[in-house]
């Protein structure tokens, strides 16, 4: 009798669970890349965090880091108000000055907890071996193994080349960062760069999936296994063995020093790209140079769980800070990307056109564009377009 | 209609306003605020976009309060649309489908509404309630009660600011009932961690983005073992992601012992179903009653804006007595959730003004006015508070 | 050490048994930290009174059973099994598993079905709350405090709530047969069978077919959590309440609040063999053996056993005398924001006691504490002396059973 109990009762708390799961996968097809990052069945290495999305508000970790980062955070907040998006920001400041890290470990379980983070430069404040930089521990802890810049040309804008379109899919959390030097005898000091099967297979992974999604024609591998056999070796081959599963996807290669030939002379015959850590940080900042300055793109670091937004060149631009001139664009896409990745489109669709029509239409640019606005002139500009769009929306 | 046009009239020009005052500024001070936050954070958003919102009038006199609701957006010009159901449980034949209230406000992502009435028998035998059904088919999983002493009303206790968070879909409200034999009912209380981890995290993150201090669970862990146990150790694990915020642990009974006499001492509170629904009413029993208190639930997707202490007083039906400050206070919440934060405003400080001079209040909060008269003097101190 | 002290306390007092005919026994459980303490004071105020009451004095420290695991003493629990009545101080909690506790312990074995819990506002110390006067009744055998709970799948517990027929009908008319004799008006069944409706709704069922045997106390229904929202703002609308186990803790405890805490408020345990009154408020070890206790809570518990025992004259004069000299307010102990120690305190009620109602065996009235071993009269044993082996197995095995 006890036992038959036991079994009625099993059979209706399964069936109230079984009833649980139909509601969670009941919109599956309108899920947000940040609903899929929450339920992707990876092998959990992380502890599950349920996620920060109450009444259709997602919470987001913003962390403005230095220079100029804070007046463009306090830029996007306003317009973010303004546009009535629904996202709260949980703002953490991180102390340039210490030395300690306790509030990078908060910063931290700040986005582990909110799953996503918007950035800008944080300063480290030491400059001794010892002390790590605080943008690339923040990439280690969270491992966010690739870095995604989109890069296209802003017709608006002055550029030596005009519609670039270039994806750079950047391995972000090894390489040249491993961050292990020492001065093995004195007068010589060894950097070790780290290649590994499994980062390089995630990024070579994460690349031509990206490419199939957006629906990308060719992918390029930008690689010095010539001179470096093993490292870079070791990430061509990787790369390679992932682009026979993808057959409708071209596939080829470059040698770092050719691209960046290649880049200034001919751009268009790029698509996606990618490359291992530091190579990345050269070719996105030669891209930029192209396309017109720091302070238009944006970047994208993904991984597993978690995704942090940050303008595309990862300069503090300290001595510009204070000046009422620093390009707000950069920081705007930056919160755009984020707004693309928690699924809120429409927001995301409205304030890309707002830049677009304050770029591109009206050309309000900033000195470091060859204009004469300041950067109040060009949120001004911004918010009014935010503004119009929203009048007839529905909340 | 002449206050509406006129409010139109102030909200834009202030919108405009910032600009000028901007580029003045210049910006020279970083690292500090936005200039505009500071000064013009009430300005409203969209003053034409208009936003729909669902509406359950409930049972009781649910139907009369949401009408001083809409009588007082009127008046305030809030541009919010009511997309009204009937929907009950007590007169089943009239209410309208459940898929397609969820539907609408699952849509809209905001909802308005009143209590629904829960009869102890259903004629079909049923366990679920409608209010059940409706939190489980939308996974409204999380109800927030803010406690907030209002001011001018005479009360025991004036500095309660206490945030209940009561997880409300499993628990003691799974309706999984049945006699086993005759004259032995079991009902099941289930607990898991995934709803408790998320609850958990619910209220740490409620209590970070309000700039609370400290969150405190209840439970009875001592004697549930398992169940609140796993409850317990659920935000145990949660309190460590949030170094800032205190966490600590208070047995449900001592609780609303403590509750009655020294309130004070609460900051943020997440509990399970059952204990929640007692430490909702007793908490509004302290701030002056069912009529005063508004709550609202929480789903990943949509919130349902509802009174904390969920009564349908049916017994003051069509008197004209009861006290719609919780459905207003309600309305204002959520304006601010759909970002007219303005409008939210400006109903919340009529209600502190009207409750502040005292002359005009219901009976239930010791006054003589009736609802409408209430209502009216709402209205009347409506202001454009910039 | 206590224990000791108290036993010597005791002997002083001790004399020649000359009421043996009237004299009924009770079990006294002093309990830890401040228990001691109070005990000696209840003792002594009884006796003052002249109270026909022996009290047979057992030490619950627990005892490594046979089985290795620590347990309470069979001595006591046969005690309190003799005398059918007992009152209980403030015990430790035990710390460590495996232990089982003296309320578990003594709930299985007199199937103590019943907890009541009387809050009356005590005039001369003003809490926010007046004129409130409320019994709990709570079902102490069942209910969510089943214990039955088991994790169906990794990170799912279930937890049973039982409500059977007969539990809930015994508590039911318990409920009306103490507002019956207590002169109450009205009783209130508090439940949630809107949600849960078939075991609350069992529970309210059983208290309407009660309701219907007394037509004379006023009954009526009322949802928890209207009575929380109530309660708190006008607690003068009930009377008796009665409901399930978890319920009534927590509003016990609620209504404990309104009037100033656990350290004023009585409470009994009431079962089919026996029953078992206590304070329950805490040990308060920082203020133990410092003189400074307030004894109201367990004195009070003591009244409520002498209600129990039907020695109402006796108890409404020791109740009136204590509360006499609370509202009097010169002596009142430091809890109630006063300087009084807890002797001078029991002083002064024993001076009420004495003086109102001065009973011709006032001084020799006898307060018969064991002398740690065989009484020379009847022969029993009492006293706090150490377990019995051999039957604490016997115990021990009854013990395995779950919590009710």
């Amino acid at each position: 009798m006890p036992v038959k109990i036991c079994r009625s009762l099993n059979q209706l708390a399964n069936s109230c669970l079984r009833q649980a799961n139909i509601q969670v996968t009941r919109n599956a097809s309108t899920l947000s890349d940040f609903d899929i990052q929450h339920k992707t069945p990876v092998v959990r290495k992380v502890i599950h965090i349920p996620k920060a999305q109450y009444g259709g508000r997602h919470t987001v970790t913003m962390l403005p880091g230095g220079g100029i980062g804070p007046e463009l955070m306090d830029y996007v907040k306003e317009i973010f108000r303004v546009g009535g998006i629904p996202v709260d920001f949980e703002l953490v400041q991180i102390d340039p000055k210490s030395s300690g890290n306790e509030d990078l470990e908060y910063a931290i379980t700040s986005i582990k907890r909110n799953g996503v983070a918007i950035k800008g430069n944080i300063e480290t404040g030491s400059l001794d071996t010892g002390i790590i930089s605080r943008n690339v521990a923040l990439r280690n802890e969270l491992d966010l193994y690739v870095n995604v810049l989109s890069c296209k040309s802003y017709p608006g804008v002055i550029a030596r080349q005009k519609d670039i379109d270039i994806l750079i899919i950047r391995q972000n959390t090894e390489g040249e960062y491993a961050m292990l030097e020492h001065e093995s005898v004195s007068g010589v000091v060894e950097s070790m760069k780290i290649v590994t099967y499994d980062n390089s297979e995630r990024v070579a992974r994460f690349a031509f999936e990206y490419a199939k999604k957006l629906g990308r024609k060719k992918v390029t591998t930008i690689h010095k296994a010539n001179i470096m056999k093993l490292s870079d070796g070791l990430f061509l081959e990787t790369s390679k063995r992932i682009a026979k599963e993808y057959p409708e996807i071209e596939h080829n290669e470059m040698i770092i020093d050719n691209c960046c030939m290649q880049l200034v002379s001919n751009p268009h015959q790029f698509d996606v790209m990618i490359m291992t850590n530091l190579y990345g940080t050269i070719v996105s900042n030669v891209i930029c140079g192209l396309v017109g300055g720091a302070g238009l793109l944006s970047g994208k670091n993904y991984g597993d769980h978690y995704a942090i937004f940050e303008p595309g060149t990862r300069n503090t631009g300290t001595s510009i800070a204070g000046k009422n001139i620093a390009n707000p664009i950069a920081m705007i896409n930056a919160s755009v990307d984020m707004l693309e990745h928690l699924g809120h489109q429409t927001h995301a669709h409205i304030l890309s056109s707002a830049v677009n029509n304050t770029v591109n239409v009206e050309k309000i640019h900033t000195p470091d564009l060859g204009g004469t606005a300041s950067s109040m002139d060009v949120v001004q500009s911004i918010l009014k377009h935010v503004l119009e769009a929203t009048k007839s929306m529905k909340w | 209609m002449a206050l509406i046009r006129k409010n139109f009239q102030q909200i834009l020009s202030k919108i405009l306003q910032p600009c000028a005052v901007l580029t003045s500024q210049q910006c020279n001070s970083i690292h500090t605020n936005f200039p505009v936050n500071s000064e013009y954070s009430q300005s409203v958003a969209r003053p034409e976009g208009r936003t729909k919102c669902t509406v359950i009038p409930g049972d009781g006199v649910g139907p009369e309060m949401m009408y001083c609701v809409t009588e007082v957006f009127k008046a305030a010009g809030v541009p919010v649309d009511f997309e009204t159901f009937f929907f009950s449980e007590v007169h089943a034949s009239m209410s309208a489908p459940l898929d397609v209230v969820s539907g609408s406000i699952q849509r809209n992502g905001i909802c308005l509404k009143g209590a629904l009435a829960t009869p102890d028998y259903s004629r079909t035998g049923e366990l679920q309630t409608l209010n059940m059904k409706l939190r489980r088919s939308l996974d409204l999983y999380a109800n927030v009660v803010h406690v907030k002493t209002l001011p001018g009303l005479k009360l025991r206790h004036d500095n309660i600011d206490a945030v209940i968070i009561r997880e409300q879909t499993e628990g003691e409200y799974s309706a999984l009932e049945h006699e086993s034999v005759k004259g032995v009912v079991e009902c099941l209380k289930i607990v898991t961690a995934d709803k408790s981890e998320r609850i958990a995290k619910f209220a740490f993150d409620y209590a970070t983005k309000n700039g609370r201090k400290k969150v405190t669970a209840v439970h009875k862990a001592n004697i549930m073992k398992l169940g609140d146990g796993l409850f317990l150790r659920s935000c145990q694990e949660m309190s460590k992601l949030y170094p800032k915020i205190k966490f600590e642990s208070m047995i449900v009974d001592n609780c609303t012992m403590q509750m009655v006499s020294h309130p004070d001492q609460f900051d943020v509170m997440v509990m399970p179903n059952l204990y929640g629904n007692i430490l909702d009413n007793l908490a509004s029993g302290l701030v002056g009653g069912a009529g005063m208190v508004a709550g609202a639930s929480y789903s990943p997707e949509c919130v349902v804006f509802e009174p904390g202490a969920r009564h349908t007083y049916s017994e003051a039906v069509g008197k004209n007595v009861a006290n719609p400050t919780a459905m207003l206070l309600c309305g204002a919440k959520m304006l601010f959730h759909v970002n007219l934060a303005h409008y939210g405003e400006m109903i919340k400080k009529a209600i502190a003004k009207v409750l502040t001079d005292g002359k005009v209040k219901t009976k239930d909060v010791g006054g003589q006015s009736t609802t409408s008269e209430y209502t009216y003097a709402i209205i009347n101190n409506l202001q454009t508070c910039y | 050490m206590a224990v000791q002290f108290l036993q010597k306390f005791s002997c002083t007092l001790s004399a020649s048994r000359t009421y043996s005919t009237a004299l009924r026994k009770a079990t006294l459980i002093p309990g830890d930290g401040i228990g001691p303490e109070i005990s000696a004071a209840v003792q002594k105020i009884f006796s003052a009174a002249g109270v026909p009451i022996e009290w047979e004095i057992v030490d619950v420290t627990p005892v490594r059973g046979p089985d290795g695991k620590f347990g309470i003493p069979q001595s006591a629990i046969d005690s309190v099994n003799r005398n059918k009545v007992g009152l209980k101080g403030p015990l430790m909690t035990p710390i460590g598993k495996g232990h089982r506790s003296l309320n578990l312990a003594l709930r299985k074995e007199f199937n103590l079905y019943a907890n009541v819990r009387p809050c009356r506002s005590i005039e001369g110390y003003p809490t926010l709350y007046e004129n409130v006067d409320v019994v709990t009744i709570r079902e102490n055998t069942e209910g969510e405090y089943s214990g039955i709970e088991h994790e169906i799948v990794d990170g799912v517990v279930q937890s049973i709530k039982l409500i059977t027929e007969e539990a809930s009908m015994r508590v039911a008319q318990f409920a009306f047969k103490f507002a019956k004799e207590q002169n109450r008006k009205k009783v209130t069944a508090v439940h949630k069978a809107n949600i849960m409706r078939m075991s609350d709704g069992l529970f309210l069922r059983c208290c309407r077919d009660a309701a219907k045997e007394v037509p004379e106390i006023r009954f009526e229904e009322k949802y928890l959590d209207t009575v929380c929202l109530s309660m708190v703002q006008d607690p003068s609308q009930y009377d008796v309440l009665v409901m399930p186990n978890l319920y009534g803790d927590i509003l016990s405890d609620m209504c404990a609040g309104l009037v100033g805490g656990l350290g004023l408020t009585p409470s009994g345990n009431i079962g089919t063999n026996g029953a078992l009154f206590e304070s329950v408020h805490g040990t308060a070890p920082d203020i133990a053996g410092k003189d400074l206790a307030n004894p109201t809570a367990l004195l009070l518990s003591g009244v409520m056993m002498l209600h129990y025992l039907e020695l109402s004259s006796h108890a409404d004069k020791i109740k009136a005398a204590c509360l006499e000299v609370i509202k009097e307010g010169k002596h009142r102990t430091g809890d109630l924001g006063g300087t009084a120690t807890c002797s001078k305190f029991t002083d002064e009620i024993c001076k009420l006691d004495e003086f109102e109602g001065k009973h011709p065996h006032q001084e020799k009235e006898p307060l018969k504490g064991f002398e740690g071993g065989v009484n020379p009269v009847t022969g029993e044993i009492g006293g706090p002396i150490g377990p019995e082996p051999t039957r604490y197995g016997d115990w021990e095995r009854k013990g395995r059973v779950s919590d009710f």
